[in-house]
């Protein structure tokens, strides 16, 4: 039994959160802080068992049948006389793992097994955008911004969800953060939110006896700025002493885990390293690419097999060092794509864009251990979305929708998904 | 620890929180946002963008937390109200160039609106053989073939075409065409570590050849460039196992854009179209007709029929075709006049603006020089919304700005790279964004690039101080505002950077670190 510090131990936040918020606090962020295209809402609640979510995405149209495969359905092999991963059954090397008598994960993805049998895993196949596009670009805005083809929707599905909740911590100064180069479009919109590729570095640098002279001079200087480059300047100076507290080189996972040394096992590490500083990060976006394999593909010992081991071992690490480590977040990860690829391989080892594919939630209030799919059907060519491609099944809006409303405490889904009745897909606990 | 656990993680006893809209006006922030409410008065799905609304300038006692982005403010300098943004050829510089000088600008002046284009738009004209000289000198890779640069370290070429880069940009006098083959390296992305040396290639034989030339040749000249092909895995596509990706986006990202109208069977069909478009040897375009499809096909209501499989170039004409009516495709002018457009003027350019663009384009069958001239007006030019410099754009002006002595620019090259902007570095096809916001939270980043640049005094880059040692603070302030600014800067950065120098401002390094914040300035980061 683990215990689940939400309050994270500390009575006088849990108060200031509860009450203290809904009155002064309340009235300055209702009166100052509201974007101003937003319609009017009720915030969601500063509830102390709301979820941080970790978003990742997978850039360039991740394969779903390499990662999670139907191995008892032929056409998968006939489509892909090169490139199929090995049924789980067989004696073959890198054959996959049965997750149950229908699907199985790849080899390389087996890093995630501990946290699928723990129920905290679950695999939504068959998902993604109902908007049929192939295009990489379009497909990753609508996904991120969460409706397709509205030029008038330039925000992200999570920036709206954290610019309509009140702060979890009411004096954070930052509430969200992608570990990316450049602001994710999934979260624009959030109030108090940077891109910091690098958390370990945040810094002004120069002469350090002149840096706070300086920074109060850069502090003044764009104080009196507008807020499209004021905003995050100030959101940058208020953030760096709470980020040179941290100490992420120091850090030392919990639960003997291992993360990778490359750019997303760093990224998951800086993850589990702010969650649990416990400042107020709410939200953290990252992405993870490699994922457009039109050629030698090679997911079962080539270039995809090392990007979804990449992707499941830095997963499996943070699960054993947060979610199951010796003191446990509450936390929800969600991964998801663009879109997949086509079911039949190409004419070089590889797969060309397709539409459906599978996404993946895990956290200790998922309903996890299972396959989720919406009257899954063989891949005969006739069962093909232009004989060609894994029909979307579900929307990906769906999961995401129920994980903003259940785990993020947040009810203000007309705002978060504008246009769009979600149908509850039973993915959280 | 035991808190009882609401599975739907809304319950609790807190009751709903109503927000009210402030209605007294007490405090400026109040005001602010009544007043953005008010301008924008629109639903979640109806955001405003940041240009479209425009506002006088705006000084705010307070920052105005939370207010998101751009997307409920305008996107205007404070300083906008300022000499040197009204005047036409200040602007004319501020979009032409990677950054104003006070030389530019006077021989600019010098040379008026009109001829200053013209010159720019013809680059042959301009003298430029001292960067040249030092180009050729220093960074010999990027003159070299792909069959000699597959001999050379690939570390050092991908290091000079780089260099070069950012060398040509801060020093070229052809600084027009230096901010073309930007905007063209971003419509024709391709990333150097996908294809290596060849990005060499491409950036001289089709990028730089073509950046003030002609669409169609342009596009075409790309779709024979062999790191085009290896990018984009035209080079394994072949008859009976197609692979759709140039395919798909020599349509989407080059040309009549991912609206103009095709669908996934004109992908495919255009893949099949172009099977046999692909590579030989060392990086060396070539057409194969021994895998090109000669069966029918039917791309974007165009029918290609059916021909017998022969040798030689038979087969590689319904490509040309096909990209032929594509670089002069209605769409494709659409799509090239909206970019470049919000490239050279503004975000959010208004229809009739772009329509004017478009028109150009057809007339002229894709002329750029004559596309940027409907852009560049001197109309256009002063109500344009400032935009926000890309970091290589931040980092060039910089260096243009401070003037310093140089050997190499390596330390310009680690900079931008550690603002997120590696040249030749974006992954995916479309290129680096050119959106403020997807840039403006990596500001730590950028302060800390002025930081180095200003405070830099080795041999390699040095930056000599001494002309910007005052004998006061107020006159070391002008000294930096005349050389960084042109001279014009508002009361309030003067007052603050006269402020910073003022317990020493005759030490260098004090004036250094006052340099390195003026480069920080609100008012350095706009274009």
């Amino acid at each position: 039994m683990t215990t689940h510090v939400q309050d994270h131990g500390c009575e006088e936040y849990n108060t200031l959160s509860r009450r203290g918020f809904v009155g002064a606090a309340a009235t300055f962020m209702a009166a100052t802080s509201l974007p101003a295209w937003l319609p009017k809402v009720v915030l969601a609640q500063s509830a102390s068992s709301r979820d941080i979510i970790v978003s990742v995405f997978l850039r360039g149209g991740a394969d779903g049948l390499s990662m999670v495969y139907p191995f008892t359905d032929t056409n998968y092999y006939t489509g892909r006389p090169t490139i199929a991963i090995p049924r789980p059954d067989s004696s073959v090397a890198n054959r996959g793992i049965a997750l149950n008598g229908q699907f199985a994960i790849s080899a390389a993805m087996s890093a995630l097994l501990p946290a699928f049998r723990a129920g905290n895993l679950l695999v939504v196949h068959g998902a993604g955008l109902v908007h049929n596009t192939r295009s990489h670009f379009d497909a990753q805005k609508f996904i991120e911004v969460g409706k397709a083809q509205d030029p008038n929707l330039v925000t992200g599905w999570l920036g709206r969800h954290l610019a309509t909740s009140t702060p979890m911590r009411s004096n954070a100064p930052l509430r969200a953060l992608g570990l990316s180069q450049g602001l994710p479009r999934t979260l624009v919109g959030a109030p108090q939110t940077l891109p910091i590729p690098s958390p370990a570095t945040f810094g002004l640098g120069g002469n350090a006896t002149t840096r706070a002279e300086r920074s109060a001079w850069l502090r003044a200087e764009y104080g009196d700025m507008e807020a499209s480059i004021g905003t995050p300047a100030l959101d940058a100076l208020n953030t760096v002493s709470l980020l040179n507290a941290i100490d992420f080189n120091g850090y030392r996972p919990a639960g003997g885990a291992v993360y990778p040394n490359t750019g997303f096992g760093r990224g998951m590490r800086s993850a589990a390293a702010l969650i649990k500083a416990d400042i107020g990060i709410e939200a953290i976006q990252l992405d993870i690419g490699g994922w457009d394999t039109h050629a030698a593909q090679a997911p079962v010992t080539g270039g995809m097999s090392r990007t979804m081991t990449d992707l499941a071992n830095s997963l499996a690490a943070f699960h054993a060092d947060a979610l199951t480590g010796g003191v446990t977040y509450n936390v929800t990860v969600v991964v998801v794509s663009e879109f997949g690829r086509n079911v039949r391989e190409n004419g070089s080892q590889g797969t060309d864009h397709g539409r459906g594919s599978c996404l993946f939630v895990m956290g200790p209030r998922i309903a996890g251990g299972r396959v989720l799919t919406n009257n899954w059907v063989p891949l005969a060519r006739e069962n093909l979305e232009s004989g060609q491609d894994l029909k979307v099944t579900i929307d990906h809006r769906d999961v995401l929708a129920e994980i903003v409303s259940r785990r993020l405490g947040n009810t203000n889904l007309g705002v978060v998904f504008p246009s769009y009745v979600p149908t509850v897909r039973g993915v959280t606990l | 620890m035991t808190l009882e656990q609401d599975p739907t993680g809304t319950a609790s006893t807190i009751p709903p929180l109503e927000v009210t809209r402030p209605t007294d006006p007490v405090t400026s922030r109040r005001k602010f946002f009544v007043a953005a409410v008010a301008a924008t008065s629109v639903l979640a799905t109806r955001e405003v963008k940041a240009q479209s609304i425009r506002r006088a300038k705006r000084k705010l006692p307070e920052p105005v937390r939370g207010v998101s982005l751009s997307l409920a403010s305008a996107a205007m300098p404070p300083d906008a109200q300022l000499a040197v943004w009204r005047d036409p050829v200040g602007r004319l510089l501020r979009r032409a160039t990677f950054g104003v000088t006070k030389e530019e600008l006077t021989r600019a002046r010098k040379l008026g609106f009109s001829k200053y284009l013209d010159e720019q738009l013809k680059p042959s004209v301009i003298d430029d053989r001292e960067v040249a000289a030092f180009v050729a000198t220093n960074y010999p890779t990027i003159r070299m073939t792909a069959d000699q640069l597959y001999g050379e370290n690939l570390g050092k070429v991908m290091t000079e075409i780089q260099e070069a880069t950012i060398y040509r940009a801060a020093f070229s006098r052809r600084q027009l065409y230096e901010r073309m083959v930007e905007f063209w390296s971003d419509h024709f992305n391709i990333d150097r570590n996908n294809v290596g040396y060849l990005k060499t290639t491409d950036d001289r034989d089709v990028i730089r050849r073509h950046a003030l030339g002609t669409f169609p040749a342009l596009l075409k000249s790309s779709a024979h460039s062999a790191a085009m092909m290896e990018y984009l895995d035209q080079t394994s596509s072949r008859r009976g196992n197609i692979n759709e990706n140039y395919a798909r986006e020599i349509m989407e990202l080059h040309s009549i854009g991912v609206d103009g109208g095709y669908s996934q069977q004109d992908v495919n069909e255009l893949a099949r179209v172009l099977t046999g478009w692909t590579v030989t040897g060392v990086g060396v375009f070539t057409y194969d007709a021994g895998i090109h499809d000669f069966g029918p096909k039917r791309v974007l209501g165009r029918t290609i029929p059916a021909t017998a499989s022969g040798k030689g170039l038979s087969g590689k004409g319904e490509a040309d075709a096909i990209i032929e009516m594509l670089a002069l495709h209605p769409k494709t002018a659409l799509y090239v006049a909206t970019k470049l457009t919000r490239f050279l003027l503004q975000y959010d350019p208004t229809d009739a603006m772009v329509q004017k663009v478009v028109a150009e384009f057809l007339r002229t069958k894709g002329d750029i020089p004559a596309m940027i001239r409907v852009i560049l007006t001197e109309q256009n030019l002063t109500t344009a919304p400032a935009k926000y410099k890309r970091p290589f754009h931040y980092a060039v002006s910089a260096v243009r700005a401070l003037g310093p002595g140089l050997t190499s620019v390596s330390l310009v090259r680690t900079l931008v790279d550690n603002m997120g902007h590696s040249v030749f570095a974006w992954e995916t096809p479309d290129g680096y964004p050119d959106k403020l916001e997807f840039w403006s939270g990596l500001v730590l980043s950028r302060w800390n690039a002025a930081t180095s640049l200003s405070s830099a005094s080795g041999t390699s880059f040095n930056f000599d101080v001494t002309p910007f040692v005052g004998t006061s603070a107020d006159t070391g302030a002008d000294l930096i505002i005349e050389r960084l600014f042109g001279g014009e800067v508002t009361v309030s950065l003067r007052t603050r950077l006269a402020d910073y120098l003022r317990p020493s401002p005759a030490n260098t390094a004090r004036v250094r670190e006052a340099v390195g914040l003026a480069l920080s300035s609100t008012q350095f980061q706009w274009y």
